[in-house]
């Protein structure tokens, strides 16, 4: 089957900087996979996400070189604005993805499927699903602004899945997300993952990746340091000394347990109680 | 003596939205690391412009180390309270992270070697040593945070906010949080702590503050505070790892914290 993203010898530096950002890196994410990305600061998550994307170097300049295919098409040839009708990109920082020319929720939502001619029938569907998933029917008619920083990584999110992506990129989703906003944020994203969307997701909370991503790679310095399930990714030391240790694994180390340690709260139990 | 006192404080950003309603909010804070929880849109950050007169109560009072906030402007409040925003870009203007670091004890009046040696310590504690020169629209978010977060202590003010510190911190700058808050709380100053990071809120914060819907529903001891489940479900807040994990293991009441957990595993009955 055809990977949803490719990825061969790619690197990429941005503008009037001296090294890569990020690569060499050789990656395939198949078709309904969910995986999180790990990785201290400036390892290359998010530039991976805007690489992936086609933002770099579309938007942001710098130079790319290697193979970069999404859909089986190279992102070099492919306009950013084509590709948002097929993959969508959740920025670390929601104020960034704000239109800033709407003044209701709702109608900053329809922003996306609006641009993109959809027929209005259609728009108010996709509208009114996107703001249950994710819990803003009831802010609906506030104006953007006026949200919280929470509410407002709710709204992008929002925004995102109204265009119905098969692609979801995730750069820190859950960042200003309360513990229920996470909860419903994950609660989404397992229904998305079981109806076939493809998600990568960049996510400190290790737990968290542990917990539901089948597939987690790790970045440092811009390479992959280790790709394959969590329990096994989480136990490499050089993934400890860099990404950190997810909780569970680390109350685990703390009285004992281990090699190799429990990273899931279920394992954790297993592992704590004999 | 309490270090932070609000007596009945109501406000609300216009009528249709009030944050908090009669009575008010009334809550005395004592000099340590203090963490304030509770779902989003609950009135914290609102809470914490309070501190330092960016707003300003509608009925009620707010006094901070001795200072009645609503006698003072916001820049005579600067070396009394030192303030980390939740979103950085809201905050950051000059054009060094050194300039951006000196600049609140720069206006302050204070003496040249005061200010240098400041923020030096400052950019120290918060691993930015070695980039004292960059831009700071240069940093990733996580990095900016720390320009902020510097700033906040450059003036080294008795009472710090730290509005969601841990966001975009990756595992070692959790760490050197971790450790700066605790030092903070532990020299006698009051650090708070806005935070959706109840696993920080368990290794670093004495006290804690709980919020729902512009209420407070629980101030005290960290260690008490998740022991009421029905408080915390409707906070919409979860309990920290090591308190999940040794309820889950039979303890009763479960421990708070890292060092408390392997406590009580050591000695947990068979």
């Amino acid at each position: 089957m055809t990977p949803v993203i490719a990825m061969a010898a790619a690197r990429y530096r941005y503008p009037e900087t001296d090294h890569d950002a990020l690569g060499p890196v050789d990656l395939a994410i198949g078709p309904g996979e969910w995986v999180g990305v790990v990785g201290p600061t400036n390892a290359g998550k998010s530039t991976l996400c805007y690489v992936i994307i086609g933002l770099a170097p579309q938007f942001f300049g710098g130079r790319l070189r290697g193979e970069v295919s999404v859909f089986g098409s190279p992102t070099a040839s492919q306009p950013v604005n084509e590709r948002s009708r097929r993959a969508g990109l959740l920025f670390q920082n929601p104020f960034t993805q704000l239109s800033g020319a709407r003044e209701r929720v709702d109608e900053e939502v329809a922003f996306g499927p609006e641009a993109h001619g959809l027929p209005q029938a259609e728009v108010e569907e996709r509208v009114a699903e996107a703001l249950r998933l994710t819990g803003l029917q009831d802010l609906r008619a506030r104006h953007p602004l006026d949200l919280s920083g929470g509410q407002l990584q709710r709204l992008a999110l929002a925004a995102l899945l109204a265009m119905r992506p098969e692609l979801l990129l995730l750069d820190e989703p859950t960042s200003q997300l309360d513990p229920a906003g996470s909860r419903a944020l994950f609660d989404v994203l397992r229904g998305l993952h079981a109806a076939g969307t493809t998600i990568v997701m960049v996510e400190h909370r290790l737990e968290a990746v542990a917990a539901m991503c089948p597939r987690v790679i790790a970045l440092g310095e811009g390479r992959l340091l280790a790709d394959g399930a969590p329990a096994e990714v989480f136990n490499r030391p050089e993934v400890q000394a860099s990404a950190g240790i997810p909780a569970f694994a680390r109350l685990a180390a703390l009285v004992g347990k281990g090699p190799p340690l429990p990273v899931t709260f279920e394992s954790a139990v297993e592992a704590l109680r004999g | 003596m309490a270090e932070i006192v609000l007596r009945s404080v109501c406000f609300d950003y216009s009528s249709a939205v009030p944050v908090f309603r009669e009575p008010g909010i009334t809550l005395a804070l004592p000099q340590a690391a203090i963490a304030l929880i509770g779902e989003n849109g609950a009135g914290k950050t609102t809470l914490t412009k309070l501190l330092n007169g960016l707003l300003r109560p509608r009925t009620g009072s707010v006094v901070v180390a001795g200072t009645p906030v609503a006698e003072r402007s916001v820049a005579q409040m600067a070396p009394v309270i030192g303030y980390a925003f939740q979103n950085p870009d809201d905050q950051l203007f000059e054009r060094t992270v050194r300039d951006e670091v000196a600049f609140g004890p720069r206006v302050m009046g204070r003496p040249r070697e005061t200010v240098q040696a400041a923020v030096d310590r400052a950019l120290d504690l918060c691993g930015l040593a070695g980039q004292a020169s960059t831009h700071p629209h240069d940093l990733v978010l996580a990095e900016r945070k720390w320009v902020t977060i510097a700033s906040a202590l450059a003036a080294d003010p008795p009472v710090v906010v730290l509005d969601e510190p841990t966001l975009g911190q990756d595992w070692a700058g959790r760490e050197r949080l971790r450790a700066l808050v605790r030092a903070l709380g532990g020299q006698g100053r009051l650090v708070l702590v806005v935070t959706h990071d109840i696993d920080f809120v368990a290794q670093a914060c004495d006290w804690t503050v709980v919020l729902t819907r512009g209420l407070v529903r629980y101030s005290g001891r960290t260690a008490l505070a998740f022991a009421d489940e029905g408080r915390m479900e409707e906070a919409g807040l979860e309990l920290p790892a090591g308190t999940r994990l040794a309820r889950a293991l039979g303890a009763d009441p479960a421990p708070v914290g890292d060092e408390a957990f392997a406590a009580w595993y050591r000695v947990r009955p068979a």
